[in-house]
């Protein structure tokens, strides 16, 4: 048999295959939320609405303690009242994120080596991932 | 510049994919149900093979799955006695149909109100779907277990195939056979094209072409393998079969040739479909997958690129996935 000559048709991509996970039927895909507005049918309509919010917010707290984690050890600069902006390595926060542990903090008056920020001083932080 | 046709590959099933079926063209494009001996038919995206979702409930083989034309309800008839019509969008079960033996084929009308069922215990019956706890109006006839049974004539009439190696056209109202066809081979598959009133049918390693209302013949094509399945594109310009050599063929309706064969598939080829824009066709096979194949081999559709060969050896060409060229020893 000869080799075959003729190029292949290209593929953006392979067909998604199932989620081990769930039996599917996105209830977010545009089909669904078209053909079923009413889906939750024992639960009032607020009850739903508090859902969803709830929904969200959980999403929302879990990428705020992920971001917590990967922020370990780098070098952070916080945002905080009066115009203060200072450098610092993050080590971790409390549990109630009250407080969060610093080293080698970069302060005018010169390097602390280590240092507790109070939480509700900062106004932001940022670094690089 | 000819290109090779590059299937798409469908996993998912564990077991061999005994039957599939499309749905019509919808605002959201059109699905693709697949019947599995894994018990857990599957709805994917009829352009692109994506999974949508699985329908979960039956306790035995899946043998037969429909969609109805919006892809609003399926139904699927199983080894373990019943027919279940499921909700399309949401996969939740909204009907079990208690069935004396093992259900092989389901079938639902134009208007997807009545549901016709048919299987081992040779009776054909029909559901109403707005009065499920009613009784079925049932036909019997058959004298052995019935493979595929489909509505045809604007509902008005049903085509059943059996293992008694008989096709038969029956009218709904009287439950009469109003005629009947023998073959010397049972037949492996029926497909009803309702645009023109053709009926496809497999048998051995024939493919034949009936007119729907009357059973007359149109005309006949031998394959070079036992056949279990064929579809008739859309525009009736080529058609495609597949059985026992996993090989897939394609043929000029008009002139009966062989046009060309594709190899893909690692087991028996049991189901074969084209899509309602005729732009592809899906295959299901004993090795558990599903594929699907371009008609236009090389067009720019679904997951398939058209790309130019400029493209193709460009730095920052996009196209993420190109099969290796396959060289054969």
């Amino acid at each position: 048999m000869r080799s075959s000559m003729k190029t292949p048709v290209s593929v953006l991509r392979l067909p998604r295959g199932p989620d081990p996970n769930s039996r599917g039927f996105d209830p977010n895909s545009p089909r669904f939320i078209a053909l079923c507005p009413t889906t939750v049918p024992s639960s009032s309509s607020s009850g739903s609405a508090d859902e969803g919010e709830q929904r969200l917010r959980a999403e929302l707290r879990e990428r705020f303690l992920r971001t917590l984690l990967l922020m370990t050890g780098k070098r952070v600069r916080f945002d905080m009242h009066e115009h203060v902006r200072v450098h610092a390595r993050f080590g971790a926060s409390d549990i109630d994120v009250l407080n969060l542990q610093v080293s080698d903090l970069e302060t005018p008056l010169g390097v602390q080596r280590e240092a507790l920020l109070r939480c509700q001083d900062v106004i932001a932080c940022s670094f690089e991932a | 510049m000819a290109m090779r046709q590059t299937p798409l590959t469908c996993s998912g099933h564990t077991r061999p994919v005994v039957d599939l079926a499309f749905s019509g063209i919808t605002p959201y494009g059109y699905f693709l149900i697949s019947a599995c001996k894994d018990g857990k038919p599957m709805l994917r995206q009829g352009d692109t093979g994506d999974w949508i979702g699985t329908f979960l409930g039956h306790k035995g083989a899946v043998w037969g799955a429909t969609l109805n034309k919006e892809a609003t309800k399926a139904a699927t008839a199983a080894a373990d006695f019943t027919a279940k019509v499921w909700d399309a969008v949401t996969g939740d079960e909204v009907l079990t149909l208690a069935h004396k033996h093992i259900v092989k084929s389901v079938n639902f009308t134009q208007d997807s109100n009545c549901l016709l069922t048919g299987g081992n215990d040779k009776v054909l019956r029909i559901y109403d779907l707005s009065k499920p706890e009613a009784e079925p109006q049932e036909i019997a006839g058959h004298t052995s277990a019935i493979k595929k049974a489909l509505w045809c004539n604007n509902d008005q009439q049903i085509l059943s195939a059996a293992e008694d190696k008989t096709i038969r056209l029956w009218d709904k109202n009287t439950k009469e056979a109003v005629k009947t066809l023998s073959f010397d081979a049972s037949v492996s598959s029926m497909e009803y094209i309702p645009d023109g009133e053709i009926l496809v049918i497999t048998y051995g390693r024939t493919i034949a072409f009936y007119k729907a209302n009357s059973l007359d013949l149109i005309k006949t094509v031998d394959a070079p393998a036992s056949i279990h399945s064929a579809s008739l594109h859309p525009e009736k310009d080529f058609f495609v079969a597949g059985g026992d050599d996993f090989k897939l063929y394609k043929y000029d309706y008009t002139t009966r040739e062989e046009m060309e064969s594709y190899k893909g598939h690692f087991g028996p080829i049991h189901c074969v479909r084209f899509s309602p824009d005729g732009e592809l066709y899906a295959s299901g096979s004993e090795d558990g997958t599903l594929r699907l194949w371009q008609t236009a081999v090389g067009k720019t559709y679904g997951l398939w690129k058209c790309v130019l060969p400029e493209e193709l050896s460009s730095e920052n060409s996009e196209i993420l996935y190109c099969p290796p060229a396959e060289i054969k020893a």
